[in-house]
């Protein structure tokens, strides 16, 4: 008599994969953030020293407590900010900015303002990029060259130097 | 007998899951990709800005986050960028830190994560301290804004 040989079939056990599956997903879910990844970015200058930089050179803007904003010793709306930059930088498209904000303005109000100051790109261009404003010399003025944010040990240190108190 | 038979061959209602392994794998596919750990859980409000340029990986943090309680200082929370971020109390400590992480890699990148509604002579001191430290670029976290905020 001939003995039938079992057959014996490998497979493997995949009936708990659908339960590692959800395991692992609902760790996932937990633990992944979608968290802010993008943000203003500016460099800072390679020298700590306080930058050469005439008052009358520059273009000052002074943030004050509430959000109020002086440009040039002179009180203006945020809207006529960047008009009035660019008619400064139409006569000289070097001159720096220097952003200032009192101790007691808040965080979000120094944003606003710098925010303004950098959609002079999209601002003064059209949305080819275009150039839509010339400087004097007819070349096309497309964004703001330097914003200086100067810390206020550094205006402290500037003021000393030029005998302010 | 006909009637038992015919009730045997009846099937019972079920709920197709057969494709349910499928989703989950999919779903599971896009969380390892999009995965991505926050080294700083600070809730805040951040500012709303309409420039905004993506933030490097694995760049430095620093938080400044208004307290629980108004009388409270300031908590402010540091990370290299791929640690869990640590509180400091002083700026001494912030100088410090972001002293090693630049002599470790003088082309550290750092975030400044600040909730909108602080007053900005501290976000100034932490500036300071990172200028101090010779840190060469900066980004200041921010949400998208948008025409109705």
């Amino acid at each position: 008599m001939r003995i039938k040989k079992k057959e014996i079939q490998s497979e493997i056990f995949t009936g708990s994969m659908a339960d590692i599956s959800f395991l692992l997903i609902i760790y996932f879910m937990i633990t992944s953030a979608f968290s802010a990844d993008r943000g203003l970015d500016f460099a800072l200058p390679e020298d700590t020293d306080t930058p050469e930089i005439k008052q009358e050179d520059s273009i000052d803007v002074h943030v004050l407590r509430g959000g109020a904003i002086e440009v040039d010793a002179k009180g203006l709306p945020l809207e006529g900010l960047l008009p009035y930059v660019l008619e400064k930088l139409k006569q000289k498209p070097d001159k720096p900015v220097i952003l200032r904000t009192d101790p007691d303005a808040t965080y979000g109000d120094m944003i606003r303002v710098f925010d303004t100051l950098r959609s002079a790109r999209d601002e003064w261009t059209d949305v080819d990029g275009r150039p839509l404003h010339m400087d004097a010399r007819g070349k096309p003025l497309t964004e703001i060259q330097t914003i200086s944010i100067p810390t206020r040990r550094e205006i402290e240190n500037l003021w000393s130097m030029l005998g302010i108190q | 007998m006909a009637l038992i038979r015919g009730r045997d061959r009846k099937g019972a209602a079920q709920i197709f899951t057969a494709s349910m392994a499928d989703i989950v794998f999919l779903l599971l596919v896009f969380f390892i990709l999009t995965y991505k750990v926050e080294v700083d859980r600070t809730k805040m409000d951040l500012p709303d800005t309409w420039v905004r340029s993506k933030v490097p990986e694995k760049a430095a943090v620093i938080s400044i986050a208004p307290p629980d309680d108004i009388t409270a200082p300031l908590v402010v929370r540091v990370s290299t960028g791929e640690e869990m971020s640590l509180p400091v109390s002083t700026n001494e400590e912030v100088v410090t830190f972001a002293s090693t992480e630049v002599a470790r890699n003088p082309n550290k990148e750092f975030i400044v994560k600040a909730d909108e509604q602080v007053p900005y002579e501290y976000v100034d001191a932490v500036l300071d301290a990172l200028k101090q430290s010779k840190v060469k670029n900066i980004y200041l976290l921010s949400e998208q804004k948008t025409v109705d905020r």
